[in-house]
């Protein structure tokens, strides 16, 4: 039985996220066009991207790759957590 | 630079967030005006526990004062600490200061418990939801070091860091610390401590305290040196000093509002209170001796007050075996009957008050009290003027640990004008 159900955390999820468990406000279009650039960028460290991985967990209620919480761009954590999502692993 | 003048730390900058109010002002102008901010506990959850009276810091914003992403990962007990270090940086006139090096400015705190609040919050979360529902900033938030961390970096300062776990009498050990910081070469040293035990969990953990009152009434709850006694009311809240080495401070045409000019230390094990005599007025003789003073140049004493008979006794017996007959002369102080005692930020609070009142030629009085049983010229009613030059402040803590500072008006040439 395929899996219908779309698992994709979008940039605007991943900046949702930040606001609330870490405290940090993204503008928008510069998330959008600096996706690439390191967390830091946006005043997020590293303690606060572990605090992101562990709400995606809870909930999709599954594990997240190790590397998750080493990613350094949103660019790369989005395209790790959503292919983990679709896969499954 | 003249190498053979020693360097010296100065107070530059104070910044309060306490029971009287949000900033140094309504600090000062409550505590010289006698006035009092002990009340019933009325923090949501804080109810139903046989402690209450309490001096809760109310109407305090923290989003007014620290950035949201600070506010996320620290306690209330940051939550002050960086507040009050921002003041104290917009009093220095250093707030948007481009300091030559990062390297040059330290920041020293004190705490006594660290964030229990934060604390209480997860361990909730874990023994009710599960490992899973923990946030990693359970990690530092709670740790008592955390105000000295975040202090350093929200304002990048890079310079010797450290924190004091010395009891109460920590936020003078910290002073001390941060005094020697700047004579071993750093210019600038944020210092300071602050405490927020008024939440559920830090006050169960207080109810094993046998020196805590549980008196009901507001003004009846601390009542030190008097023969009504019953221990001493807890608070929350600190302040942050700014100190520089006075030369660097002048240069760049800061006021020079007083020197941290000696200090000593000493341990006599928790709740000996008898034996803190001893040890209280060993402290006082290290201090005076660091700063060069003699007994009678003790213009002005913020005592400890702890609140309890045979701790009163102690610090009364400590001051006449430390100053001799001066002791029966000079002007003893306690402001804290007004704010409560808020542990490791208690004398911090009582340097700030000393050092405005050194420039303002006030002593403030002790609230509450007016009927002192002990042979001491114990300041109550209205605040008294003293055209006071040295201050000596006392603090205990309930582990043992007791210290003594000496400040002096103005730097080493004198007040600044």
């Amino acid at each position: 039985m395929t899996d219908q159900v779309s698992y994709e955390v979008t940039l605007e999820d991943l900046a949702a996220l930040m606001k609330r468990t870490a405290g940090v406000s993204v503008d928008p279009d510069q998330f959008a066009r600096q996706a690439d650039a390191g967390f830091d960028t946006f005043g997020l460290d590293s303690l606060g991207l572990l605090g992101i991985v562990a709400e995606l967990e809870k909930r999709y209620g599954l594990s997240m790759p190790p590397d998750a919480e080493r990613c350094k761009s949103p660019a790369e954590f989005l395209a790790l957590i959503n292919s983990a999502l679709t896969t499954g692993v | 630079m003249s190498g053979r003048e020693p360097r010296r730390a100065v107070v530059t900058g104070i910044g309060a967030v306490t029971p009287h109010g949000i900033g140094t002002e309504v600090f000062w102008k409550t505590t010289v005006g006698g006035g009092s901010s002990l009340a019933a506990l009325d923090r949501g959850g804080c109810e139903g526990y046989p402690l209450r009276v309490a001096g809760q810091v109310r109407g305090f914003d923290p989003a007014a004062l620290v950035e949201e992403t600070f506010l996320v990962q620290t306690d209330r007990f940051t939550h002050f600490a960086m507040a009050a270090a921002r003041l104290a940086l917009e009093d220095a006139l250093l707030a948007d200061a481009d300091f030559d090096s990062p390297y040059s400015v330290g920041v020293v705190t004190a705490a006594g418990s660290g964030g229990g609040e934060f604390g209480q919050r997860e361990l909730q979360n874990l023994w009710g939801q599960g490992s899973k529902y923990v946030g990693p900033y359970q990690s530092i938030a709670w740790f008592y070091a955390a105000s000295t961390g975040q202090i350093s970096i929200r304002h990048g300062f890079k310079g010797p860091c450290g924190v004091v776990a010395s009891d109460e009498a920590g936020g003078l050990d910290a002073l001390a610390q941060a005094a020697r910081t700047v004579r071993h070469g750093t210019d600038t040293v944020v210092v300071g401590a602050a405490e927020a035990p008024l939440a559920p969990y830090s006050i169960v953990c207080q109810l094993g305290y046998p020196e805590l009152s549980r008196a009901t009434r507001p003004d009846h709850a601390y009542r030190p040196f008097t023969s009504e006694a019953c221990g001493f009311a807890p608070a929350e809240g600190g302040a942050v000093l700014v100190l520089e080495e006075e030369r660097a401070a002048r240069a760049r045409g800061a006021e020079v509002r007083a020197t941290v000019a000696g200090h000593g230390a000493t341990f006599t094990g928790a709740s000996r209170w008898a034996e803190s005599r001893d040890g209280l007025a060993h402290a006082i003789d290290i201090a005076l001796g660091e700063a060069g003073c003699r007994p009678e140049d003790v213009d002005v004493v913020y005592a400890d007050a702890l609140g309890v008979p045979e701790a009163d006794r102690a610090e009364a017996g400590a001051l006449a075996d430390a100053l001799g007959p001066h002791a029966r002369r000079v002007p003893v102080t306690a402001p804290k009957t007004g704010t409560g005692r808020a542990y490791c930020a208690a004398p911090v609070l009582d340097v700030t008050a000393a050092v405005l009142g050194l420039q303002h030629g006030l002593i403030p009085p002790t609230p509450h009290v007016t009927d002192p049983c002990h042979d001491l010229d114990l300041v109550t009613g209205p605040a008294r003027a003293v055209e006071a030059r040295t201050a000596l402040v006392l603090s205990r803590g309930l582990m043992g640990c007791n210290a003594a500072l000496v400040l002096r008006k103005g730097g080493a040439r004198g007040p600044h004008r």
